[in-house]
């Protein structure tokens, strides 16, 4: 060790130097180490806690730092799994995602947090949605909300959410329109309810009042609620384009007795586009249209 | 001849503040000699800047500009540091550790080894006579053994050059009494030492030369005979058992009694009073010594004249 | 080199004297003998908590260890001014720090190692206490030597934690780089759900922020493979010799950068 001149600090140079390349160095081995390797994950992940009721006692002051922590854990569990199970259903390899553990965290979340709507919303939505997207159990995102219901004050977007999912997962009309009308007389609850519960009751499946309920969603200040409407919407949109184009075909056919080879023969001057651009297609067996391949706005409600 | 210690336009400033940062100068521009052999006093209020230098001094921390040497090389030079001891100001070591391990700990890192450390180690707990203690854990000596421990550790490599930062601090009389003894048998073995303190009375005995700092300057330094005029103007003796017939009797000899607590009493002496004759015959009526010390005020006028002279730094 | 074996076997000899960590193992073997009794409550899953309770008893325990000592023996140290004692010492900076380095080393590994015989008492007597058509449906066996690596990688995590723990003293009052090293110790656990960020967020800017605080920060995940152990599940042995690497690289990093601050440090 040199002597170190008095005027001047010691310097670094090297110190510096050697800080760079070691960090470069901990990069570069976390990245070779990485490839080709994740970390472990149990066969059935043991959530220490399975029991909302437990947390709540053990958590004590927390319990809301952390819920929002299982919060991220729910997000980042379900969204890789979303990831796994799309790039499984594009190899078409069978669905093996499952989400077993979906519910169980939002139980925890939700009990840990009762006011945290985002969970209760998000948690229903996509507990609702079917394979590959989801677990498919709509009948537990109507138990969340219920729960909502009764640690969250009655929010009238719980009702209204249960009265979605019997309407669009479950389908019975009867049972979403009560519950939209329940949703309607909940303060705060706004305007446009009670007539899409009667508008349901009425014609419940019918395209409009769907059309109703998404326009409704997409004013939404949650995000992906909002995609997801836009999604539904371009799907009735294009649902009423193929009817469109479908009458217009058959009305040629019924006149000219044989198909249409072009599209301006039925009225267009190029090959109609979806929503999202996508040309549609023709299906040559049955001579109707139908939404072009690789658009994703496949597949198509009902 | 290379001088022991030398300073040259040492300075260190200080960032003060966290949100207004502002340069606060804690030492300005020393400039000090001190030759080999010497023992050097080195004075000043608290805040005048005496840690700073010796802190300067050990690298412990780094000048703003100016440099130091020691014996001829660069101040935190390591075969300097060989050659050298220091005491901190309310020194801590280690809990945990006997005075005996400490000791042999620090001895070792000298490159002392095998038999010679318990005998390195022997000697220095003798000098500070803390025999009593060897065994010890640190965290249960008082703060005047604390200290000796930190003396002993200074002496451990019989340095040339001994550091001493307000070495008497903490100490009893006895203690005191050692720790002069001790400096002055370094100094008759040729060593240089270096103290600071606000003690004055301590300087005087001891020091050839003094440094005053005040302010972060170095307001006067020289030998403390040219300094001073050394006028006497009385003595202070403390005493206790002091019982009230002896004190009546006292009365034409001294100036005020002043009781102070434990039964003590303080005796203010005229310049021209033999203070040990006075002692010996109030050792004879039962009373005991507490203390002795002379007052000079010149030295503390002196002091005090060039302290309150120095201009605060902006 | 002879300076530092000095330091550490000071470092060493006085932590070992030290109340709370002697405390801190006491309470980890009472712990584990403790996980006996709540395994008899868990219903045929009586090793697995066993394994899964004394391994995260070494776990913990080892850390409030690591932090103490590592904090305790530097920011205290620099605190009370005893660093002056060594300082003033032919020893230079970086001898200081590299010597309560190796110390701390070697006091987390005596600590370890008796929390360790404890826990592999129990084990023992579980085992031997077992009848053997029990024992059979075990998914690894009770002295499963997997422990060991599972332990030792825990080692080396502490490594890292007591070279954080050293660096943030290098500059930093002892509550502050407490604070910072629990703090990065809990980040370093979360490390792997930055890494799946890139599934869930759509920001390109977000993902490669968290892709770099990912690959900046210590990265604690991959010491823990107490699951596969447990489950008696395969080690990739190729991950964890790079995690190893991993822990080697970003330990010099972390002395590196300790001693760069401290070498220019004042104190006051």
């Amino acid at each position: 060790m040199s002597a170190a001149t008095v005027d001047s600090r010691p310097s670094n140079r090297v110190g510096y130097v050697a800080i760079a390349v070691l960090m470069a160095a901990s990069i570069g081995v976390q990245i070779v180490r990485d490839r080709g390797w994740a970390p472990f994950v149990p066969p059935d992940p043991t959530l220490w806690l399975q029991s909302g009721r437990v947390a709540e006692k053990v958590f004590l002051g927390y319990r809301h730092l952390v819920a929002d922590v299982y919060w991220m854990r729910a997000v980042v569990y379900y969204g890789g799994k979303r990831q796994r199970a799309g790039a499984q259903q594009q190899s078409r390899a069978p669905a093996t995602a499952n989400f077993e553990q979906l519910y169980p965290l939002l139980d925890l979340v939700t009990s840990l947090d009762p006011h945290f709507l985002v969970a209760y919303r998000f948690g229903a939505i996509f507990l609702a949605e079917p394979y590959p997207a989801g677990p498919g159990r709509p009948d537990l995102a109507v138990q969340l909300l219920e729960r909502g219901i009764e640690r969250d004050n009655g929010r009238w977007e719980y009702f209204e959410d249960i009265g979605f999912v019997y309407y669009w997962w479950i389908k019975d009309y009867q049972k979403a329109a009560e519950w939209f009308k329940r949703a309607g007389e909940q303060p705060g609850a706004p305007a446009w309810l009670e007539p899409l519960a009667a508008t349901t009751l009425a014609q419940g499946g019918d395209r409009q009042s769907s059309r109703l309920l998404w326009t409704q969603l997409l004013a939404s200040d949650v995000e992906w609620l909002r995609n997801s409407a836009q999604l539904r919407l371009r799907q009735l949109d294009a649902m009423d384009q193929i009817d469109e184009l479908n009458r217009r075909i058959q009305e040629f056919e019924a006149r000219e007795k044989k198909r249409p080879t072009d599209w301006r023969q039925v009225g267009l001057p190029s090959a109609p586009l979806d929503p999202t651009g996508t040309p549609y297609r023709v299906n040559p067996k049955t001579g109707l249209v139908d939404l072009g391949p690789g658009s994703i706005l496949f597949p198509l409600p009902r | 001849m290379t001088s022991a210690i030398e300073t040259e336009a040492l300075t260190k400033e200080f960032r003060v503040g966290f949100w207004r940062p502002r340069m606060h100068c804690a030492l300005d521009a020393l400039t000090l000699r001190v030759e080999a052999g010497e023992v050097f006093g080195f004075l000043g209020p608290n805040g005048a800047g005496k840690s700073t230098t010796l802190k300067l001094l050990m690298q412990l921390i780094y000048p703003t500009s100016g440099r130091a040497t020691i014996l001829g090389r660069p101040a935190g030079d390591l075969d300097v540091k060989r050659r050298i001891g220091f005491l901190a100001e309310n020194p801590y070591y280690y809990d945990y550790l006997t005075v005996e391990e400490v000791l042999a700990y620090f001895a070792r890192l000298f490159g002392v080894s095998g038999a010679a450390v318990a005998a390195r180690v022997g000697a220095v707990i003798e000098d500070v006579g803390i025999e009593a203690y060897r065994k010890t854990k640190l965290r249960a000596l008082s703060k005047g053994n604390l200290q000796r421990v930190g003396l002993a550790q200074a002496l451990i490599n019989d340095p040339e050059v001994l550091f001493l930062d307000e070495p008497m601090s903490g100490l009893d009389p006895i203690g005191r009494h050692h720790v002069r003894d001790l400096i002055l048998k370094l100094r008759q073995r040729g060593r240089t030492v270096f103290f600071s303190s606000h003690i004055l009375s301590d300087a005087e005995s001891l020091c050839s030369r003094v440094g005053i700092m005040a302010q972060g300057r170095l307001v006067a330094c020289g030998l403390v005979s040219e300094m001073l005029a050394f006028e006497l103007k009385g003595w202070e003796l403390v005493v206790s058992g002091l019982s009230d017939d002896v004190a009546g009797r006292l009365r034409t000899r001294v100036r005020t009694i002043t009781p102070l607590t434990h039964a003590r009493f303080m005796l203010d002496l005229p310049p021209e009073a033999e203070p040990e004759t006075l002692i010996g015959e109030l050792r004879a009526t039962g009373a005991q010594l507490v203390s002795l010390n002379p007052v000079r005020e010149t030295l503390e006028d002196y002091f005090v004249k060039q302290v309150s002279a120095a201009k605060p730094r902006t | 080199m002879r300076v530092i074996r000095l330091i550490a076997g000071a470092v060493f000899k006085e932590s070992v004297r030290d109340r709370v960590p002697y405390a801190m193992v006491v309470f980890a073997v009472l712990l584990i003998a403790a996980s006996y009794l709540i395994g008899q409550l868990t219903a045929g899953q009586d090793m697995k908590t066993i394994k899964d309770l004394g391994l995260a008893a070494l776990s913990i325990f080892g850390l409030f260890i690591a932090v103490f000592i590592g904090i305790g023996l530097v920011s205290k140290e620099v605190e009370k001014k005893s660093v002056f004692g060594l300082l003033s010492k032919p020893v230079s900076r970086t001898q200081f720090i590299l010597g309560k380095y190796a110390g701390l080393v070697m006091t987390l590994a005596v600590n370890l190692g008796v929390m360790t015989m404890a826990f592999f008492a129990m084990l023992y007597y579980m085992n031997a206490t077992t009848p053997a058509g029990v024992r059979a449906a075990w998914p690894s066996p009770a002295m499963d030597p997997r422990l060991l690596l599972a332990i030792g990688l825990i080692f080396a995590e502490l490594m890292i934690v007591t070279a954080l723990a050293l660096f943030f003293s290098a500059f930093s009052s002892p509550l502050l780089a407490t604070l910072l090293t629990l703090g990065l110790w809990v980040a370093g656990h979360f490390n792997a759900d930055l890494r799946n960020f890139e599934n869930v967020v759509d920001s390109a800017v977000v993902v490669a922020v968290a892709r770099g605080v990912y690959y900046v920060i210590p990265n604690l995940a991959p010491f823990d493979v107490k699951a596969e152990v447990v489950y008696g599940m395969p080690i990739a042995m190729r991950a964890v010799s790079f995690t190893l690497i991993y822990a080697a690289v970003y330990i010099a990093l972390l002395l590196t950068a300790t001693v760069t601050i401290f070498r220019r440090r004042d104190f006051k």
